[in-house]
């Protein structure tokens, strides 16, 4: 039963709101989650899309609870959050099977000689120079931490671009020159290393993060984007819902209320302050300390404050947030007899028990026109899949003997096609991604596809509230990011209607289920109502 | 690695698994639970199966115990912090029969049997003395012979002729044993539809009405003919509330854990191990909420268990059909001819397409048996969301059509099920439920998408054969019989393992009696206080 009052109201119940809600409990007050959905996790979820027993991972695939305080100040693990590292984390092999280049977890010594022993079959340079890359990355890897779970810096009059800081101290730490920082993320792969077959692999890397390939003014970001994101990846063990499963749990420990369908219509503002919301049935409930809202910007904003309550400078800057057109997937979903075979796997069985492999590119060239199709609204021609085929690593993702495969592909936005036309797609998009993988896996061929299913972006955005499918809630644009995201203004979490909190990734540091947002949100209310509970200042982590 | 020990480790997270642990972690205990899928909740099992924003209930769609099972009340699971709340159509169910005409059962008695009146003056009164009779003693009756340990059969009847309730009621005969349901609606009603609409509400609980025996449970079924509820945002909905009010006991679940093996130690059971090696271990109990099969054959060491306990397993026998469901994502909601004859039916939850008369459940049960999917289908109609509006998106309905079907088909296994013969059943069932709708036509239906007796299995393994009752309902394998006179106490041969399953009395369903009545036989074995209401 929905109570009339609670302390705090936290509207949806992704990894940010569920972050947010578990701390604020923990630290006194009566938080209730409303959740328009039927299950919490937001993008953490996990179905069993294609045919009963087989686990597919919509949206999150790879998790890093490397630092997140949620999952260690909660006991994460212990609820049921559990994860394998696997050793082989990405990698890619070839249609005319030549040997496949993996990249090795950072876990051992071991691993660095496997990453550089795979990338020195091509050029041994390369291979010095990304292991050296990871190795000063490792060095640093006290601040990266720093760097998520923190608000970010904002101007001053000593540092009036954070931003631009950022990225020179991160060249300066790497050893390369600043001038990086102006050019793309695909010109520091090329300054970086030779190999196409290589770049091709890092490519997809660095776009995967929402950071468009080809736009300037991210080739320093472009070194975390690919040295943060594939040595520390792990699977959740049966599947990444478990990791919203356990944030539920933490939460409902403490004292969470939860209430799905709870579909928030309006976030109630007496005299320009937050003091409630009202449900799409007409309920209204009382919130007595504050609103933290982990739906979207322009929904947050334009939708449950209203235009009316909100100064023309927010309502401009909220209009003019961008969406990421290189956060748009299409998902592939396949219950399989086999797990793929590559042709590569001749030369190294390891690509076949590979996290990640990127499959449909051979060339630079291919995968770039590839992610340009899809920026540009078009259905991408030839499918360039981001793979896993995660019950290779761990049999609950699929049946005795059978294996689950997901994979996403860069794809237009949900308004660049018509309901009909993503219609046509989602019935007939496997057929193409069948037949170009069947080029790199012999074996990938329609007899071994038990069912299947295509996700597109509006199904995204149908189903997970996504504005146009766009998985960061907003562009990663330079204008876009850390102090900037989603405008400066906004930047500390806090709107511009009192008590109204924002906590979803439109916020700095962006989407990854890394419940880093929720956690910074939880650090500015902690100062804004003088909470106690502060673990950053007695963990001993320092963040 | 440091040993994990818990007072009692229950294998499976369905609602009964869930219960128990629930109760025993409110005793005090520290339990923890293994599932082995990712979702908690078992048949509680609601999915976007068809399009986003549309929710289907896969397996439990009618919950028919709420207020009459105390675990409800017990375990604050519509009083709780995030309780879930029930829709009660105010229309329940419906018949739409080929000459146009239509049945009603209302939530108002009064409704009904002027519906029924309409077929039959002398039915409708017969319903009414029957409903009315029911319900005086239906509390007692639900509470003493399903939220208990069973008792022997025999007993009951020599406490009715003991009592002298032959002379006090005109339904209840100790011959009721042997006589089958459409006997008994044979005998007292004389109207074909009236009788199909009162079969075809037992059958849609999984009653087959030609199984000798199950005439005893009918009359206790039609006083809750009134009681068919819709849990709002989907059946999940109350496998969430469950697992809330778990945790807020103590309990720990640990999804996509499936437990390979039983440990012993002297005998006695002792622990877990799961697939993956990981080991936990219980000092007081191991609770098994799934199969016979998995929990003796696979679980267990080879001998850990007498030859007697083998034979019971290898013995036991589930239901002769299953289900095959066709779910729904549609623009609007179906408007039927017969609302010409009686409006209400357009308002009607469950709806009954296409048996006439008892025979035609007699012809379905045949094929069924003969492993034939039965040619023209007969439906049972629910659009849930005309009730809970969650459901669907807003302007948009979801609902099913569900048909009595065999899991295994013309001898060939349930394999057919995943060929291009699921396809041309679903349109079969569409097409069927076309021919009786008004202004309501294929264009509505927006998406369709079929589950068949093998998905039940493969989602839930538990559920044997498709069969989502998880064990036949006959009385052979009824109250002291299921899942055999040895085992049904709850106890098993092995010291510290007990049984908490739908195996056990009374059976599948969302009745909760399983894990309650287990909790029963766990309390009077450990001391337990009982602090929940005492039947």
């Amino acid at each position: 039963m929905i109570k009339k009052e609670y302390d705090a109201i936290v509207v949806g119940g992704g990894n940010n709101g569920l972050c947010l809600g578990a701390y604020l409990q923990r630290a006194g007050m009566e938080v209730a989650i409303f959740e328009r959905r039927h299950e919490e996790g937001g993008c953490i979820c996990t179905r069993e899309t294609t045919a009963p027993g087989f686990m597919h991972n919509h949206a999150v695939c790879m998790e890093f609870m490397e630092w997140m305080p949620f999952y260690y100040d909660f006991g994460l693990e212990k609820l049921g959050a559990r994860t394998i590292h696997p050793d082989a984390e990405f990698g890619i092999p070839f249609s005319d099977g030549s040997p496949p280049i993996i990249l090795y977890n950072h876990a051992s010594e071991e691993n660095y000689e496997r990453t550089h022993k795979s990338i020195s079959v091509y050029s041994k340079k390369d291979a010095d120079t990304w292991v050296e890359l990871l190795r000063k990355v490792q060095a640093m890897e006290a601040l990266l931490p720093q760097f998520f779970y923190n608000p970010p810096p904002m101007p001053t009059p000593d540092d009036p671009d954070p931003w631009q800081t950022l990225n020179r101290t991160l060249l300066d730490i790497v050893g390369l020159p600043h001038y990086l920082a102006q050019e793309s993320g695909k010109d520091l792969v090329d300054y970086l290393f030779e190999t196409p077959g290589f770049r091709t692999l890092l490519y997809k890397g660095l776009e995967d993060w929402g950071t468009p390939l080809e736009l300037k003014g991210f080739g320093a970001f472009g070194v975390l984007s690919l040295t943060f994101g594939i040595p520390y990846s792990r699977i959740m063990i049966g599947g990444t819902h478990t990791l919203a499963h356990a944030m539920v749990m933490a939460s409902v420990r403490e004292g969470v209320e939860f209430h799905e369908r709870g579909d928030v219509k309006k976030i109630l503002v007496e005299k320009g302050k937050a003091v409630g919301v009202r449900l799409a049935d007409g309920t209204e409930v009382r919130a007595r300390k504050l609103v933290a809202s982990n739906a979207d910007l322009k929904q947050t904003l334009l939708g449950m404050v209203g235009e009316e309550n909100l100064s023309p400078l927010w309502v401009e800057r909220t209009k003019a947030f961008k969406c990421g057109r290189s956060c748009v997937l299409g998902s592939v979903h396949m219950a399989l007899n086999e797990a793929p075979d590559y042709k590569s796997a001749k030369h190294d069985p390891d690509i076949n028990k590979t996290f990640i492999t990127v499959v449909g590119a051979d060339t630079p060239e291919e995968m770039a026109e590839h992610c340009r199709e899809a920026e540009a609204g078009k259905v991408p021609t030839i499918p360039v899949l981001f793979n896993s085929c995660l019950s290779v690593f761990d049999p609950t993702y699929a049946p005795p003997g059978k294996h689950a495969l997901s994979a996403w592909i860069f794809f237009p936005k949900a308004s660049d096609l018509s309901r009909e036309e993503w219609r046509e797609v989602k019935r007939t998009y496997n057929d193409r991604v069948i037949e170009r993988f069947e080029r790199w896996a012999p074996n990938m061929t329609r007899a071994n596809v038990i069912a299947d299913f295509f996700e597109t972006p509006l199904d995204l955005q149908d189903d997970k509230g996504l504005p146009e499918g766009d998985f960061n809630l907003g562009g990663m644009y330079p204008d876009q990011m850390v102090h900037n995201r989603p405008f400066t203004e906004a930047a500390l979490y806090r709107a511009e209607v009192e008590a109204l909190y924002l906590c979803s990734s439109g916020q700095h540091p962006a989407g990854g289920a890394s419940a880093a947002v929720g956690y910074n949100a939880y650090k500015i209310i902690a100062e804004d109502f003088d909470l106690s509970y502060k673990p950053w200042d007695t963990t001993g982590r320092g963040y | 690695m440091q040993k994990e020990t818990y007072d009692a480790i229950v294998i499976g997270a369905g609602h009964n698994g869930m219960a128990l642990s629930t109760y025993l972690g409110k005793s005090g205990w520290n339990v923890l639970v293994l599932e082995r899928r990712l979702e908690e909740g078992g048949g509680l099992s609601t999915e976007l199966y068809t399009e986003p924003g549309f929710l289907h209930n896969l397996h439990s769609n009618y919950h028919t115990f709420v207020g009459l099972c105390p675990v409800y009340d017990d375990l604050d699971l519509v009083r709780g912090p995030d309780g879930v709340a029930y829709a009660h159509p105010p229309v329940q169910m419906g018949s739409i029969f080929a000459d146009g005409t239509a049945l009603t059962i209302h939530t108002d008695m009064k409704k009904t049997h002027e519906s029924m009146s309409r077929f039959s003056r002398k039915d409708a009164d017969t319903f009414l003395r029957l409903y009315k009779e029911v319900k005086g003693f239906q509390d007692l009756m639900i509470r003493t012979l399903m939220y208990a340990p069973p008792i022997d059969v025999n007993d009951i009847t020599k406490a009715l002729s003991t009592w002298k309730v032959e002379d006090k009621t005109e339904f209840f005969r100790a011959k009721l044993r042997s006589m089958t349901i459409n006997d008994f609606l044979n005998k007292h009603f004389e109207n074909d539809k009236v009788k199909a609409m009162l079969a075809f509400h037992a059958a849609v609980c999984g009653y087959y009405t030609d199984v000798v025996g199950l005439a005893v449970s009918f009359p206790f079924m039609l006083g809750k003919i009134d009681n068919w509820k819709l849990c709002i945002g989907g059946s999940h909905r109350l496998a969430h509330a469950l697992w809330r009010q778990m945790r807020r006991a103590g309990v720990t679940l640990l999804p996509a854990s499936p437990v390979s093996e039983i440990l012993l130690e002297d005998g006695r059971a002792a622990g877990v191990r799961l697939e993956d090696g990981t080991e936990f271990y219980a000092d007081k109990l191991v609770a098994s909420s799934v199969d016979l099969e998995q929990t003796f054959g696979e679980m267990l060491p080879a001998g850990a268990v007498p030859k007697e306990t083998q034979e019971d397993v290898e013995g036991y026998k589930y239901q002769d059909g299953s289900l095959f469901t066709v779910h729904m994502a549609l623009h609007n909601v179906p408007a039927y001819k017969a609302a010409a004859f009686d409006p209400d039916i357009n308002q009607a939850w469950v709806l009954n397409i296409g048996y006439e008369c008892l025979e035609d459940f007699n012809r379905d049960w045949a094929s069924i048996r003969k492993e034939e999917v039965p040619e023209e289908p007969r439906l049972n109609v629910a659009i849930n969301s005309m009730f809970d509006p969650t459901d669907a998106p807003e302007g948009k309905a979801s609902g099913m059509i569900r048909v009595f079907a065999p899991y295994s088909v013309d001898g060939k296994g349930p394999g057919v099920w995943s060929s291009s013969f699921k396809d041309v059943y679903t349109q079969r069932c569409i097409d069927r439920l076309l021919e009786c709708c008004d202004g309501f036509t294929k264009e509505d239906i927006w998406v369709a998408r079929p589950y068949t007796p093998q998905d039940i299995s493969e989602k839930l393994v538990n559920m044997v054969n498709g069969d989502w009752m998880v064990g036949r309902i006959s009385e052979s394998n009824l109250m002291l019989n299921r899942p055999s006179p040895a085992l049904s106490q709850y106890r098993t041969p092995v010291k510290g393992l007990y049984l908490c399953g739908s195996t056990t009395h009374p059976h599948g369903f969302i009745t909760f009696g399983p894990g309650y009545n287990a909790l029963q036989a766990i309390a009077d074995d450990f001391d337990l206080e009982k602090w929940w209401v005492e039947i």
